[in-house]
């Protein structure tokens, strides 16, 4: 296909509004008589509610609206697991739990009221330690529940017979911890009853439908009732799919009182309320031959749920799992289990669970390659799945580019010749290190269908109009559709608008998570397109006289390929389709469902179109006297089938790596008796600028047969091996191994000062 | 935040008579970078801000080589960055301005509200310190001026007394041939704020230090003086392990605070090891290469 | 309590507008003036969304009141480039990577334009450092560091 716009580095269709300000975002909506709301958050990890008084807060002037757990709906939500109503009843699970909330004329004013609410608690003992919480007499996190949310066993091939193949046998337990999606924008909502009732909730989501879903059901009201539009997102990785609560308590103060109210995080109650990566201890044992052959994986793992279950289990799933479909193995193990705890509740970020295994999968095989004298990127070459082939849990590769991005990366970062150079002596040493990782495109795994549907408008101006429930939280999915659409027909791509997506006028869709928007998305805006080239091409054919097949459009003018003068402007084509007997506007529906399955009660099946691969290589220095690791240089290929946008790709992969680098370096959740010491950015720090290096970011382009134009998702595979690689390289600079994310100072120094004690002994 | 009344005095008097018969209910406000973040959590609840922002004097930086500097309480830490006055005659005052919080707060927070926050993680009072810096308080009985050290009482506290406003920070000449180095030292490089920094005025003949002050910050509750390990270097060939002896000294003297910034141990640590640099350095001593 | 009349000049418009004194800046250019493009993310002066011109000097309008600005001159993104007359940082940020979510963006704009009115040639660590009191989550910043090093290039008619 000629393509002059896919593939090109154009920039987002939301850039114009963005660079001017003028994006609006939930937080800038008003609507005439609008109220603000607030929150009041328990304070105790694990707490009976004794007794609420409310009457001082409703009695301040300006105040609207009081309400607690016991004025909400008592149907209960949740993903999976049905446990939550809008406020907390009875007793608190976290610190930071919602309890109450206020609807006033001002913010001030509803801040004020929080104070004047009265609420006596009975502290109960909490359950901190994960570890503790399959302990028979540990406290019960949901009453008359035991503490365990989730158990998985997974064991294909014969591990113990792998390990006696293995000519080495390594294993070793990691600590990775939990991270804040940290999007820019703080959660917003704004909800709305209209005179009819119908209650329309604008809100920073990566799916309305699923938005919708979860509102219905905890406000217990029909799904048609409700109408979810999407404002402009500040970012979501995440946080903003499902477990998001503050948007369903300003939805309730609508309903209570029949003005529009707007709920608006600040950074500290977007921390308290916001929705975490899941914690894990991870234990991992693998053999190998000689020759870097991996003969066998068992992992055991314990994740932190916190005190919800929402979209955890599925978490610890893909930990369990995931990465054992990168390489050509045949015996795994898996065995993990998913507890409650007295904490906030954790589950989907980037990389989906992925991150957790993908740290402690590279460390292995980079220790396990340095024993055996091999170099770790030959250990991911001679295992890497290829083409054509099916993993241990039934996963069909159509593409995959894992091992040119490990030459990409190998190559981008000097690889053989920094290794070769000799180890650095002084009080400052460098080290290189590399990680590989992939991830799905698509996942059929919220019920039998992953599928996208796209309706597309072409006006009587030849423009078009996509509209997809799909969603853009800044990841670019509205460039992506329109490139495809605008190639298609053969418009410029400041012809096609991508409407935002609205519950009432959008198709049904799964929204923006597991990678699936550009693979499955991208495929439905490609075959709507296709349908509505079909039906310009069969009217331009009547107006011109030519067959169809005669017929092309470029750049908005449909021409004959043999009658040099037979050409219609598609306006006039566009027009002709509707000003004629039976006519009409050009309205194309498309659905992509990819062939996929669901998982069986085992685990096993194809679950996604597509899968993505990564690799990275970074070069650090570590202060062996201040214990701190300096990023110098970072390489970071993203193997993404095919690149619509190659800026747009580069984007996610440079935001991948500086997320990676921060879970692995910066960021660190702290916690004094259960509750989030740290929970602003000045305490808890994100990656700035000058704590990063110039980022290489490339592309490899493997050709997804399943996907559009053989593109797959990226982005989420770009944030796996970052930690890992880091890790390694450190290893690689000091010789000290750390184990435990993240990589503090302090560990780097006691991981020295173990070093030189060990040395002496 | 909470309601309160401002008022917008012209002069440095009305403003010290504000403050004099408001008392405790109002606040001095400055850049206001350090009073609103503490307001809008409503953990600062002034009922009246007094804004010194009208008070042009006060920005005001001077040298002169009998009196040294003089730096006007509002000065802001880009006035002190860009300063030809400070960058001739201390530049390690304005290298530090240079480089502490970001462009933002370096645009707007003052030096005087700096020291009167009095907040440990910031870097301006253990330079201030280590160049024997006075501090210039009115009141409504006259000025008086006392040593930094003597000015910074505690961990948030100051001498201020409660109708005073901080004038002007003087800084007397330096020595001739004495050189200031201050490091500012991050935990990681995405840190705000210092969780350790260390100032150090030597003088030297030669490879031999003839004076040395060292003040240590932001890893103690206020800056102090590490005495010892100045006493230490005065007199010696400073070597590279000299520096680091003088580093170890200076890690045991200080008694360091303990945060979620990291524990006593960890700034104990890193105050010896900046220590050892910024002597090293200030002696034109490679410590890079040195066997870890 | 008290309010005030305060005259501050935004984006080259005087207003004359009565405040409460408890006002923060970000809040007047947003509610009072309805420039939303003025983000706020932080209560702590650290992420730097809120970034604005005051006198031509970047500062985080969530650590301004509104009446500090009484006698200045204020400029908000809005008040950068419009339509098709955008400053070269504002077209550099589209064409280079500048942005996804856009989110931060106008508080980068604003920072990178202090940055560049002192330095107009600044190098990759300058620009780093010029922008650290700004945090963006999607980009990892290359695509903004290359925007403003575009952007200078730009404005040299290099
Ligand atoms: C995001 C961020 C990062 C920062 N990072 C750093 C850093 O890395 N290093 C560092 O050193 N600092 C840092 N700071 C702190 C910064 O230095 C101070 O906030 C600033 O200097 C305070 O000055 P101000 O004029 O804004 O004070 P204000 O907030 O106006 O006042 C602070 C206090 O001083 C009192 N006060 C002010 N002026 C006077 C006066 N003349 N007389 C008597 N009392 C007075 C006020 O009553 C108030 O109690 C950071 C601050 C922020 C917000």
């Amino acid at each position: 296909m000629n393509s002059p716009i896919v593939g090109k580095a154009v920039p987002q269709v939301t850039a114009l509004e963005k660079i001017q300000g003028r994006a609006i975002y939930t937080g800038d909506l008003k609507q005439p008589g609008m109220l603000h709301a607030k929150v009041l958050r328990g304070p105790y990890p694990h707490a009976r509610i004794v007794r609420i008084d409310t009457s001082q807060a409703v009695a301040l002037p300006g105040v609207k609206a009081v309400v607690t757990g016991a004025d909400t709906p008592t149907r209960l939500w949740g993903v999976a697991h049905k446990q939550q109503r809008i406020l907390a009843t009875g007793k608190v699970r976290f610190a930071g739990e919602e309890v109450a909330a206020v609807a006033a004329i001002s913010e001030d004013i509803a801040r004020d009221a929080l104070d004047l609410i009265e609420i006596e608690y009975e502290e109960l003992p909490a359950l901190l330690d994960p570890a503790r919480a399959l302990e028979a007499e540990a406290p019960q996190v949901h009453d008359g529940h035991d503490n365990r949310v989730k158990e998985i066993r997974i064991a294909r091939g014969d591990v113990e017979a792998g390990f006696a193949a293995a000519d080495l046998v390594h294993e070793a337990t990691y600590e990775l911890h939990s991270q804040y999606p940290g999007y820019m924008e703080p959660m917003a909502t704004l909800a709305s009853v209209d005179g009819n009732g119908r209650l329309t909730v604008w809100t920073s989501t990566q799916s309305v439908f699923l938005a919708r879903a979860r509102l219905a059901e905890a406000l217990d009201r029909p799904v048609s009732s409700i109408r979810v539009i999407q404002a402009m997102v500040g970012g979501g990785f995440g946080g903003k799919i499902v477990e998001e609560r503050s948007s369903l308590i300003a939805a309730f103060l609508a309903t209570r009182v029949n003005r529009p109210v707007r709920l608006v995080n600040n950074r500290l109650e977007d921390f308290q309320s916001g929705c975490f990566s899941v914690p894990c201890r991870l234990w991992l044992k693998m053999g190998m031959t000689k020759d870097g052959t991996i003969t066998a994986k068992d992992v055991r793992i314990l994740a932190n749920s916190g005190a919800y279950a929402g979209l955890a289990p599925e978490v610890m799933l893909v930990t369990a799992m995931r990465s054992d479909n990168m390489h050509r193995l045949e015996n795994v193990r898996s065995a993990a289990d998913l507890v409650y705890t007295n904490t906030m509740p954790r589950g989907a970020f980037r990389g989906f669970g992925g991150t957790q295994m993908a740290f402690a999968l590279n460390s292995h095989l980079s220790v396990m390659a340095d024993k055996l004298g091999l170099d770790p990127f030959e250990v991911h070459r001679r295992n890497a799945i290829r083409a054509g082939e099916t993993s241990v849990h039934g996963w069909q590769f159509g593409s995959t580019g894992l091992r040119e991005c490990l030459d990409q990366v190998q190559a981008g970062i000097g690889w053989e010749a920094k290794r070769r150079r000799p180890k650095d002596t002084g009080v400052r040493q460098r080290g290189l290190g590399m990680a590989a990782a992939m991830h799905v495109s698509g996942n059929r795994t919220l019920g039998n269908w992953d599928g996208s549907t796209v309706v597309l408008r072409v006006n009587e101006d030849g423009r078009a109009f996509i509209a997809s429930g799909e969603s853009d939280m800044g990841q670019g999915a509205n460039t992506m559709m329109a490139q495809i659409c605008a190639d298609e027909l053969g418009i410029p791509l400041s012809h096609v608008t991508v409407l935002p997506p609205d519950t009432d006028t959008s198709p049904f869709a799964l929204g923006s998570l597991a990678s699936r928007v550009t693979i499955n998305g991208g495929k439905a805006v490609l075959q709507a397109a296709q349908q509505a080239k079909t039906q310009i091409l069969d009217a331009a054919s009547g107006l011109l006289g030519c067959p169809a097949d005669d017929l092309e459009i470029d750049q908005g003018v449909v021409r004959s390929r043999t009658k040099s003068n037979a050409t219609a402007a598609l306006p006039q084509v566009c027009r002709y389709h509707v000003f004629r007997h039976g006519g009409e506007g050009i309205l194309v529906r498309a659905t992509y469902d990819p062939p996929t399955k669901m998982m069986d009660a085992d685990h096993y099946g194809n679950i996604a179109p597509g899968y993505s691969f990564a690799a990275q290589a970074v070069e650090v220095e570590v202060d062996t006297e201040t214990g701190q690791v300096t990023l110098l240089n970072s390489c970071l290929a993203d193997d993404c089938g095919k690149a619509i946008n190659p800026m747009a790709v580069h984007g996610q992969t440079n935001g991948a790596a500086v997320q990676a680098i921060g879970w692995a370096l910066y960021e660190h959740l702290q916690f004094e008796d259960g509750r989030l010491a740290n929970g602003n950015f000045a305490d808890y720090t994100m990656p700035t600028a000058d704590s990063v290096p110039h980022l290489q970011a490339s592309i490899v382009e493997s050709n997804e047969p399943n996907g559009p134009l053989g593109a797959k998702g990226a982005s989420e595979t770009a944030i796996l091996p970052g930690a890992p690689a880091i890790a390694n390289a450190i290893e690689d600079a000091i010789g000290v191994r750390i184990t435990e994310l993240p990589i503090t100072p302090e560990k780097i120094l006691a991981g020295l000062r173990a070093k030189r004690e060990g040395g002496h002994a | 935040m909470r309601d309160f009344d401002f008022l917008k005095p012209a002069t440095l008097a009305e403003a010290i008579a504000m403050r004099s018969s408001l008392g405790e209910e109002a606040c001095l406000f400055a850049g206001g970078t350090a009073l609103l973040l503490g307001m809008r959590q409503r953990l600062v609840n002034p009922k009246t801000v007094i804004a010194l922002g009208g008070l042009a004097d006060l920005r005001a930086i001077a040298f002169d080589s009998q009196h040294g500097l003089r730096v006007g309480a509002l000065a802001r830490h880009t006035d002190l960055a860009r300063s030809p006055e400070l960058r001739t005659h201390t530049p390690m005052l304005a290298h530090m301005a240079a480089r502490m919080a970001n462009p933002q707060v370096r645009n707007q927070g003052t030096l005087g509200g700096n020291l009167c926050y009095a907040d440990p993680a910031t870097d301006p009072p253990t330079a201030l310190m280590a160049l024997r810096a006075s501090v210039v308080l009115a009141g409504p009985d006259g000025e008086r001026t006392l040593a930094i050290e003597d000015f910074l009482v505690d961990y948030y506290a100051t001498a201020l007394g409660a109708s005073e406003i901080l004038k002007e920070i003087r800084v007397p000449p330096p020595a001739p041939g004495s050189r200031g180095i201050y490091v500012r030292h991050l935990r990681t490089a995405a840190e705000h704020r210092p969780v350790a920094n260390l100032a150090l005025v030597v003088e030297r003949k030669g490879a031999v230090c003839t004076r040395a002050r060292l003040v240590v910050g932001a890893a103690t509750a206020v800056p102090c003086i590490a005495a010892k390990a100045g006493e230490y270097l005065t007199g010696k060939t400073v070597t590279l392990e000299v520096a680091a002896e003088a580093g170890r000294r200076l890690a045991q003297e200080i008694t360091p605070i303990s945060d979620l910034r990291g524990d006593g141990a960890f700034r104990r640590a890193i105050v010896g090891v900046i220590a050892k640099r910024a002597v090293a350095e200030a002696f034109g001593l490679d410590w890079k290469g040195a066997q870890a | 309590m008290s309010k005030h009349v305060i005259n501050v000049t935004v984006n080259g418009e005087a207003h004359a507008v009565e405040v409460p004194a408890k006002r923060l800046l970000a809040d007047f250019l947003r509610d009072d003036l309805l420039l939303t493009g003025t983000k706020r993310g932080c209560e702590t002066g650290t992420c730097g969304a809120c970034s604005v011109l005051i006198d031509g000097e970047v500062v985080k309008s969530c650590l301004n009141l509104a009446v500090q600005a009484d006698g200045r001159s204020v400029t908000t993104v809005e008040g950068l480039g419009q339509g098709t007359n955008l400053h070269p940082l504002q077209t550099s940020f589209m064409e280079q990577g500048g942005l996804q979510c856009g989110y931060c963006t106008p508080g980068f704009l604003m920072a990178a334009h202090d940055l560049l009115s002192r330095n107009p040639s600044p190098s990759e660590e300058e620009i780093r450092e010029g922008l650290s009191g700004n945090l963006c989550r999607c980009t990892g910043y290359q695509g903004i560091v290359d925007s403003v090093k575009n952007a200078a290039e730009k404005m040299h008619g290099r």
